[in-house]
């Protein structure tokens, strides 16, 4: 019999609801092992990520974290344990939802035994979180915002350092910024008409890690939630703003639980994961550490994605798979509206996939990005955007038109707590978060100082500008509006550019 | 955006071909493309008198530009992700000539460090011409600077790619710097090892391979914290054992 994975919000998301509840007490029999004990509350959240070993800004340390909870720093482990198991996550990569979802089977693992010590159920699993869901359930669950358990005992689920989109403590995910469109795309990795580049789960992910793009599983929803729920003030970031604390808080995991979820869904679509033996395998086919796990009988448990990307061979379920109806013809309706004929034979089957992309324009020198946000002009390349044109005239079943995308490049800074508007032509083209912006720019990190870089799909404003004879100006006008950078901070923006990607 | 399959495949093939091409000039010279006693390592097997004249044989010039072939040979493969990295930031017409101003700031470099490697070599082979002992000192000190902070230092700083402008004479600059700067990360971690083979009395073309496969290896690990290590980075072979299995099994 699997373990059912229920909706938070059952019993209103209370603790009346008995797997939060349970949760609870878990959450707080982990917390009160040590932080060398690869058992415990703190050792997992540095599983995902740490801010104790690595050098970051004061503000950011575990050692300054306000209570609740009380964070460790020490006992430390051994170096080779720390060098085996912390900071595994993985981000702007293929590997994205399997090693999540690893991750994720084995805290559930611990907490479970930890609440069957407790005389608790032993058919326990993690709830999720489904901000997508009707009513209130955009709010996070009210158990998380008690300070203390029915029983008068502190909430090891109340966290202090968590402020919501506005900043002010009031925790909820704002649906207008954040969708689950991403449902809708049909290819992992690459894109087509209805999956912009890189793909649902990320892009390809070889012996050079550091310089991936944001699947669009992870830039939406699952980043902008980390953001909308951790924010910060100028002081303090909120827990789960960054990688290097999420995992403390506890409404990380109904998070990354509901984010599991919507990948099974999309599955269970009838969408296929990759083939490739270098994601079947995982990152040991390219030579870097494999995903490994503490386990509560004390064993490790090494896997591979191959070990994780169905349901089926695994030990749950979801209480439900549902998530947004995917579309039908869209590229019909994009073919229509720029004046082609369509058959009714023209379905998601025969859709072109992207072949080639090709730099369009770009801004001219770096930008610095303050709270007050920035404007600025993108040139073109007149011949390039003559190809775009071309390709836009000559729309047509066998010459399906380019996709074109805005990429903000080699973004830098600490300021993860950002959600940023980015809109072309007065037009808006997307929210984007700026989870993962210190570990990037981190000269010693994963990406080398690099920053992180962000694609947008702005292929139906390009097509309005087309239709409206306003393409031929050989400039477009970007703005970035940031929503938490204090008057005296600001980030770099390397470049901002425009890019075709030719559909074959 | 990534690059596409083809592209990518099209610039592992010639960065890969065209090192192998340099390996086969230094290794078998065919042809006799090279001058006798080209090499700044060669002339031990002589007496000092021999090596005198080998030097007064082989220009300055001559043992320069062999160290640019071997280092082309040895640093190619490293230099595929910065022009990957290149050529997905670059107008389609302008990526070849991004990628050789970057590659002439990486050698520009790479040159500068060559004339002092080779002076001192030249000196020490002179003062004791046939003798291991240059070779054992430059070995230790190649095993320390291994382990260093400093080391990991350079090789994380290998890892950042700048953002390079798209028009006009920024985006030389942008590629032309960028080359220069990645010299300079490679020759803070990889100096060391380099000058060891070079001060072998014999064999040090095969060392040089060697060299070759360690230095290419550790520039394709992660970034990580400075910090004193004996860690072998031997990313390289663990991809090609993995590989070998995936494609076996």
């Amino acid at each position: 019999m699997p373990f059912t994975r229920n909706n938070a919000w059952n019993h209103g998301g209370t603790f009346d609801n008995p797997d939060l509840l349970w949760y609870a007490k878990g959450v707080g029999a982990l917390q009160s092992k040590t932080l060398d004990d690869q058992n415990s509350w703190w050792f997992f959240a540095a599983i995902h990520g740490e801010y104790i070993t690595r050098s970051v800004p004061a503000q950011y340390s575990w050692d300054t974290i306000p209570p609740p909870p009380n964070v460790p720093v020490t006992p430390l482990p051994a170096q080779s344990v720390i060098d085996e198991f912390w900071n595994q996550c993985q981000h702007q990569s293929w590997f994205f939802p399997p090693w999540h979802r690893g991750y994720l089977l084995a805290i559930e693992a611990q907490l479970r035994s930890a609440i069957i010590d407790l005389d608790g159920p032993e058919d326990w699993a993690l709830p999720y979180w489904n901000y997508f869901g009707p009513d209130d359930q955009y709010r996070i669950p009210p158990a998380f915002t008690e300070t203390n358990l029915p029983d008068g005992n502190p909430n090891p689920l109340y966290v202090d350092a968590r402020y919501g989109p506005n900043n002010d403590g009031n925790v909820y995910v704002d649906t207008t910024v954040v969708s689950e469109k991403c449902q809708q795309n049909t290819i992992y990795t690459g894109s087509n008409a209805v999956t912009p580049a890189p793909g649902y789960g990320g892009s390809v992910t070889s012996f050079n890690h550091g310089q991936g793009l944001n699947g669009n599983l992870e830039a939406n929803p699952h980043n902008l939630v980390h953001t909308e729920v951790g924010g910060g003030i100028p002081s303090r970031a909120g827990l789960m703003s960054y990688p290097g604390t999420a995992a403390l808080d506890p409404i990380f995991y109904l998070h990354h639980c509901n984010i599991d979820r919507m990948w099974a869904s999309w599955n269970a679509q009838g969408n296929s994961n990759p083939t490739d033996p270098n994601w079947l395998n995982g990152p040991v086919a390219v030579g870097a550490r494999a995903f490994v796990m503490p386990m509560p009988n004390g064993t490790n448990w090494t896997f591979t994605p191959q070990d994780v990307d169905s349901l089926a061979q695994l030990d749950y379920i979801y209480e439900d798979l549902i998530t947004a109806p995917a579309p039908v013809h869209t590229l019909a309706q994009r073919l229509n509206k720029l004046g082609a004929l369509t058959t009714e034979a023209l379905n998601t089957e025969n859709m072109g996939t992207g072949t080639n992309s090709e730099l369009v324009g770009a801004s001219e020198g770096s930008l610095e990005l303050g709270g007050s946000g920035l404007k600025t002009q993108l040139r073109l390349d007149s011949d390039v955007r003559k190809n775009v044109s071309d390709s836009l005239f000559k729309a047509s079943e066998v010459d399906i038109p380019d996709l074109i995308y805005l990429q903000i490049e080699n973004v830098t800074g600490s300021l993860d707590a950002n959600i940023l508007t980015v809109s072309v032509n007065n037009q808006l083209a997307a929210h984007i978060s700026l989870f993962g912006l210190l570990d990037a720019s981190d000269k010693d990190g994963q990406h080398g100082g690099t920053g992180l870089s962000f694609t947008i799909d702005i292929t139906t404003i390009i097509d309005d500008l087309h239709l409206e004879n306003k393409l031929d100006a050989d400039s477009l006008d970007v703005s970035i509006y940031p929503n938490n950078i204090p008057e005296d901070e600001s980030i770099n923006v390397g470049r901002i550019s425009i890019y075709r990607e030719q559909q074959g | 955006m990534k690059n596409s399959k083809q592209v990518t495949y099209a610039i592992n093939l010639v960065i890969l071909g065209v090192s192998t091409v340099f390996w086969i000039v230094i290794l078998f010279n065919p042809g006799s493309v090279l001058p006798a006693h080209h090499s700044p390592a060669g002339g031990n097997e002589h007496s000092m008198a021999s090596h005198e004249m080998s030097l007064h044989i082989t220009s300055f010039p001559g043992m320069m530009a062999y160290w640019i072939l071997m280092l082309l040979a040895m640093m190619m493969p490293k230099l595929i992700a910065p022009v990957q990295y290149i050529y997905e930031r670059t107008f389609k017409r302008k990526r070849f000539r991004a990628a050789v101003l970057f590659l002439t700031g990486y050698i520009l470099v790479w040159g500068v460090a060559g004339v002092v490697i080779t002076i001192l070599i030249q000196t020490l082979k002179l003062r004791m011409p046939g003798s291991f002992a240059p070779a054992i000192l430059g070995g230790l000190i190649a095993i320390v600077w291994q382990c260093s902070p400093a080391k990991q230092f350079f090789l994380n700083r290998g890892h950042y790619h700048r953002p390079i402008a798209a028009f006009g004479w920024a985006a030389s600059r942008d590629v032309g710097l960028f080359g220069v700067m990645h010299g300079v990360w490679c020759v803070g971690s990889g100096w060391a090892i380099m000058l060891f083979p070079m001060l072998l009395p014999y064999g040090h073309h095969i060392a040089m391979m060697v060299v070759a496969l360690i230095m290419v290896s550790e520039h394709m690990e992660q970034p990580q914290a400075p910090r004193w290590q004996f860690n072998m980075r031997l990313k390289l072979l663990r991809i090609v054992i993995r590989q070998t299995r995936i494609r076996t099994s």
